[in-house]
């Protein structure tokens, strides 16, 4: 059985975590907790004996185009929302996560997979970069739906009529601190993979910068966390500013993403 | 006839309660106007956030519940108009019944939440005080309050209380997680706001009290609650350093203005601050609200949320309301039961004089007695007068309980009393 077949299998069970988590936000109940939780946790294992297969199947990192590209944002995303419900209990954290996790395997499960000409593909540089870039997307997703709920939390404490989030939303303390961790472990591989990508430039083409969007997109992302982490201070409160700036950054480091996944084909046809 | 004008949370806007709430110091001179405009044999004035309520006691045949009314507008220089049609009238057993509700917390905002029964007790307190509280409101006090009591120990309304203080806490979690180290800013010394401070200081938050115009209250209340007390002219400063703050002064105008919560915000590098508001007038100017990282709370939002929670406790409402159903009906048995004593009294004297006037009439006739035939004379006529009134006497205090009203007059009649 190739990757493709373990691809499908986890499809299914992201399937069913994903459903099970939005079924939670509508009745609170928490038995939909655990079923989210265990399918999405079964479908993290074939997830990574799908990628494991898949490397050994393409012979290099299997991480380029859209495909492969989904496929390993998807696992590195989920490892990230494990980590942090396994380390936080957040039920409601998975609510954004496991949905987007699915979509993307759907989209893995719906491309042809791109077989495309290698100098790039066997240096060393690829997977340490793409590792470390993926990750930092994960926590900023991460960072990006405590955002988002801190939001919705303020709302509705705001509004003075709480109603469904102010429930199934934890205090805002709580998504505040947990954005300000998922946000520094974000920017610490974020700034990895800018480096690494810099060094991957050198060894291909002889410069640092080579002026594409796609470093810019980087950049850009890299200073609004920079912007993040200052407004914080030290183990300050964050607040709605930093939720926005979290949304906002998020929001760069997907055009960052979409351009690395689909770009490298023009830009090595332009060479 | 015990009756109760006024009005509460369901009937009347914050702002028509806080126009109409009656301070404590100006409650003997309301309650002694009550009894004379209302024409009230007895009074009692229960005013709280929540509801004002004129308990009254006549003894005349006509309705004193639109002279109450009256009152109430005219004591707070309000037209009539304005307040009317936030009142209920309740007389007889209604008014009753509510006084029990009331006390039970069967009718408050938060059901079954705890204050209320402290709030009932001060109140027929002060009407004792004042000496406005006769037998029969000193009645309704002792059986209603043990009313509350025993609906409280026997059903779940008061277990894991949803009061608006518990509600405070709570949304404090909400925004603050975990207590521990929290600043909690108490403005004014109010029982209420203690209640509320006292929760979270259990968790781990600290506490500071502004002082009033008594600064020795903010200073015994702080060192009830492991606090420093501070003089009001440090508002500013410490509204900086505060996380949570409970206001609950009796000042008649806002206390926390827009421009002091600004002033702290720029120092607060975005942390939220929550403004609890519990007092009546409220204390925090309504456009506190609009500042950024700030959630102000009053007593009416406090309300709105924990509606969200009281689902639960509603169903525990029926057993209470059951229990409240027996303590009215003993109470308006004993009541009635009280209303055929002077008939009964009056009954026996009128047979006695009969007997008395019947003896002299017979003395006068049979000349000089002996002393035996003086006693057996005494007692012959003292058993005939006995056992005729023996079955009337019983039949009357049976119908006392369950039989109509008009049976008394009838009664007189049939005697001619």
């Amino acid at each position: 059985m190739d990757s493709r077949f373990w691809l499908l299998v986890t499809l299914v069970l992201y399937a069913v975590g994903a459903f099970h988590a939005l079924l939670f936000a509508l009745l609170r109940r928490s038995v939909l907790t655990t079923i989210s939780l265990t399918a999405t946790l079964l479908g993290f294992a074939f997830h990574t004996a799908a990628l494991a297969l898949r490397w050994s199947e393409a012979g290099h990192f299997p991480a380029l185009g859209l495909r492969d590209g989904a496929s390993f944002l998807a696992w590195a995303i989920v490892t990230v929302f494990l980590l942090v419900y396994v380390t936080t209990r957040v039920d409601a954290a998975g609510l954004f996560a496991y949905p987007f996790a699915f979509a993307l395997v759907f989209l893995a499960n719906l491309t042809p997979a791109t077989g495309r000409p290698d100098p790039v593909l066997q240096s060393l540089y690829l997977p340490v970069h793409l590792v470390l870039a993926v990750f930092g997307y994960g926590a900023l997703f991460a960072a990006f739906t405590m955002g988002v709920m801190y939001l919705f939390q303020e709302k509705e404490l705001r509004s003075r009529s709480p109603r469904r989030f102010y429930y199934l939303i934890p205090s805002l303390e709580r998504t505040d601190t947990i954005g300000g961790r998922t946000v520094l472990g974000g920017f610490g591989f974020l700034t990895l993979a800018i480096l690494t990508g810099f060094l991957w430039n050198h060894s291909l083409f002889g410069r640092y910068w080579t002026g594409d969007p796609k470093e810019w997109a980087g950049l850009a992302a890299w200073v609004i966390y920079v912007g993040i982490l200052f407004a914080r201070g030290r183990g300050g409160w964050g607040g709605r500013r930093a939720a926005w700036l979290s949304i906002a950054g998020f929001a760069v480091v997907v055009f960052t993403f979409a351009w690395a996944t689909l770009a490298p084909t023009v830009a090595l046809a332009q060479q | 006839v015990i009756v109760v004008v006024g009005l509460n949370h369901e009937t009347a806007p914050l702002a028509v309660r806080e126009s109409l709430a009656f301070p404590k110091e100006r409650l003997a001179e309301a309650l002694l106007r009550a009894r004379q405009e209302g024409g009230l044999g007895e009074a009692m004035i229960l005013s709280t956030c929540n509801r004002v309520e004129v308990y009254g006691r006549t003894s005349s045949p006509a309705s004193p519940s639109d002279a109450i009314a009256a009152f109430l507008a005219r004591f707070h220089e309000r037209p009539l108009a304005d307040v009317e049609p936030h009142l209920y009238k309740l007389e007889g057993e209604a008014a009753v019944r509510h006084a029990f509700r009331v006390a039970a917390s069967l009718d408050s905002m938060v059901l079954g939440e705890p204050q209320i029964l402290g709030q009932v007790k001060e109140a027929y307190e002060a009407a004792e005080k004042a000496g406005s509280l006769g037998a029969v409101l000193n009645a309704l006090r002792n059986r209603s309050i043990g009313a509350a009591k025993r609906a409280r120990t026997q059903t779940a309304i008061g277990r894991n209380a949803v009061s608006v203080s518990h509600v405070a806490v709570e949304l404090a979690r909400k925004i603050f997680g975990d207590m521990h180290d929290r600043k909690v800013l108490l403005v004014g010394a109010g029982k209420m706001s203690h209640v509320a401070a006292r929760q979270m200081v259990q968790m781990g938050a600290r506490a500071t009290v502004l002082g009033g115009r008594t600064f020795e209250k903010a200073e015994s209340l702080a060192a009830a609650l492991g606090g420093r007390a501070v003089p009001f002219e440090r508002l500013r400063a410490e509204l900086a350093a505060a996380d949570i703050v409970v206001s609950g002064t009796g000042a008649p105008g806002t206390v926390i203005h827009r421009e002091d919560v600004e002033a702290a915000q720029s120092s607060r590098r975005g942390r939220p601050l929550f403004l609890i508001d519990i007092a009546v007038p409220r204390d925090v100017a309504e456009d506190v609200a609009r500042v950024s990282g700030v959630f102000l709370y009053d007593l009416d939002d406090l309300r709105t949320v924990a509606e969200a929670n009281l689902r639960e406790r509603r169903k525990e409402a029926a057993a209470a309301e059951a229990i409240l159903d027996e303590e009215v009906a003993e109470f308006l048995d004993w009541r009635r039961s009280l209303e055929v004593v002077p008939l009964l009294v009056e009954l026996r004297r009128r047979a006695d004089e009969i007997r008395r006037a019947e003896i002299e009439k017979a003395r006068h006739r049979l000349g000089a007695l002996t002393p035996e035939q003086e006693k057996a004379i005494e007692a012959t006529t003292s058993a005939i007068v006995n056992k005729l009134l023996h079955e009337p006497t019983v039949q009357i205090k049976q119908m006392a309980g369950n039989g109509p009203p008009e049976h008394v007059g009838f009664i007189r009649k049939l005697f001619g009393l």
